[in-house]
């Protein structure tokens, strides 16, 4: 019924898989906090078509599921990208782009949607007392944005932002749909070879647990470090 | 493709996709109630299991959960002496309902601390019993900040219903593919458009709901919230 002798084998098979995830991740990470930080400074400066257009994308991507944008990118995106190539003149076969590109292109445009919320929470959350302090004594509005702004923003935003790393690691576990080998999809791999399916399932269970414990812990602690008290 | 032919195929599976979704709210909502419960008063061995059921539930795939349930429910239900027990439908709403009991609870935990420590001393000191207490004079207050939460937590639901296909259990993204593979998989494009706005308007119609809950709930909120200010550096 449960075998624990198997759990230690499939433990180092999947640890294999880790760095990749954790790569594809931090990837991702990256490219969907840049652009949610641009929709969130469209949205608080309220610039004016820009703005509809950012709402209308969050509306789009946040009640679509993360699996069906999968699977439509990895359905449109080739030939969109032999498209757009074609525009500018360069030879390229679409269905050459390797699967996890189409990944990472498919969950940045979905958390993008996410991290524009988050961005913007932290934005109002900055108390406008200080902007007016600082143009008082003289700050351009880039001096202000720079060293008052943004250090504060930044803090405001790190638990939040390490919810949505967490979700961006949850959301790897899809790309199993497209071939790429996450550690959900490595555990099921083991378990395929061996069909002991529960004991790799718990092994991968006990590794997603770990990382969002480390995860966590590190977002506590740099937050602790940067937040200023008086 | 005949939209005609299809939609009503895709509709058809709609019963069972709610009845997924209905289950897993209901039973996710007791859980999320239990546990809450436990996180917030401290009991010693108790406690530290409902945390680790959240942290289970909110850090795990939602795939994974749903493999977990599918593989580990007939170990269950064998401890029982039922053999043989293999349902998708079931695991599938197993494992959705423990997802979405950890999600919530991580909802209402922070709705039910952000009421303010007064209410509860004037509610002691005009002699509410706890009962009465938590129904007359804390919930309305902990469910209108909860309220925004919850209706994220719907909505990641319905995405996550679309992940039981994995298990088996025939819901609308089965049925979708069961479409596209009798066409030999030349329309998949343009069935992934269906099922986007199909989940869509599914999203639509929770949050509709949720929505007009906030704004009626909006009655019982604080009229003066009290500032609370982030320790930052002042002038």
């Amino acid at each position: 019924m449960f075998d624990i002798e198997v759990l230690l084998p499939d433990l180092w098979d999947i640890l294999g898989a880790v760095p990749l995830t954790l790569a594809m991740a931090f990837v991702i990470f990256v490219l969907s906090t840049i652009i949610g930080s641009l929709f969130a400074m469209v949205e608080y400066r309220r610039i004016p078509v820009l703005r509809q257009l950012v709402v209308a994308y969050k509306v789009a991507f946040k009640g679509v599921p993360m699996v069906v944008v999968i699977f439509l990118a990895y359905y449109g995106l080739p030939s969109t990208l032999q498209f757009l190539t074609s525009l500018v003149g360069v030879e390229y076969n679409g269905h050459s782009t390797p699967n996890w590109v189409t990944l990472i292109v498919a969950l940045t445009a979905c958390v993008a949607a996410f991290q524009a919320e988050v961005v913007k929470g932290a934005l109002n959350s900055f108390d406008t007392g200080q902007a007016d302090a600082a143009y008082s004594l003289g700050y351009k509005k880039s001096q202000l944005f720079r060293r008052v702004m943004l250090p504060q923003v930044i803090v405001a935003a790190i638990p939040d932002l390490a919810n949505s790393f967490m979700v961006i690691m949850k959301a790897l576990s899809l790309g199993f749909a497209i071939e790429v080998v996450d550690i959900f999809a490595q555990s099921q791999l083991t378990a395929a070879l061996n069909f002991y399916y529960l004991e790799a399932f718990l092994v991968a269970v006990v590794i997603y647990m770990m990382i969002a414990y480390a995860v966590t812990q590190i977002a506590d602690r740099t937050e602790r470090a940067l937040r200023v008290r008086t | 493709m005949d939209l005609s032919i299809m939609i009503p195929e895709l509709l058809s599976a709609l019963p069972l996709t709610l009845a997924i979704t209905f289950t897993a709210m209901v039973a996710g909502f007791v859980l999320a109630l239990i546990a809450t419960t436990f996180r917030v008063r401290r009991i010693p061995v108790i406690s530290q299991l409902a945390d680790l059921y959240v942290s289970y539930a909110r850090s795990v795939p939602v795939v994974l959960q749903l493999f977990v349930a599918f593989y580990g429910l007939p170990v269950l239900v064998g401890v029982f002496g039922v053999e043989d027990f293999v349902s998708p439908t079931i695991a599938a709403m197993l494992g959705l309902s423990l997802y979405h009991g950890g999600y919530l609870s991580e909802v209402m935990r922070p709705a039910y601390l952000a009421v303010e420590r007064g209410q509860h001393d004037a509610a002691d000191s005009l002699g509410y019993t706890f009962r009465q207490k938590l129904v007359r004079v804390l919930a309305p207050q902990a469910v209108h900040i909860a309220l925004p939460g919850y209706g994220n937590s719907i909505i990641y639901l319905i995405h996550n219903v679309a992940l039981v296909m994995y298990i088996g259990a025939a819901d609308v993204m089965a049925t979708a593919h069961l479409v596209m593979e009798r066409d030999y998989n030349q329309y998949q494009f343009e069935t992934y458009l269906v099922l986007a706005v199909l989940y869509s308007v599914l999203c639509l119609v929770a949050w509709l709901i949720v929505h007009f809950f906030e704004l009626r709930s909006a009655r019982f909120a604080p009229r003066a919230t009290p500032a609370r200010t982030a320790l930052m550096a002042s002038v």
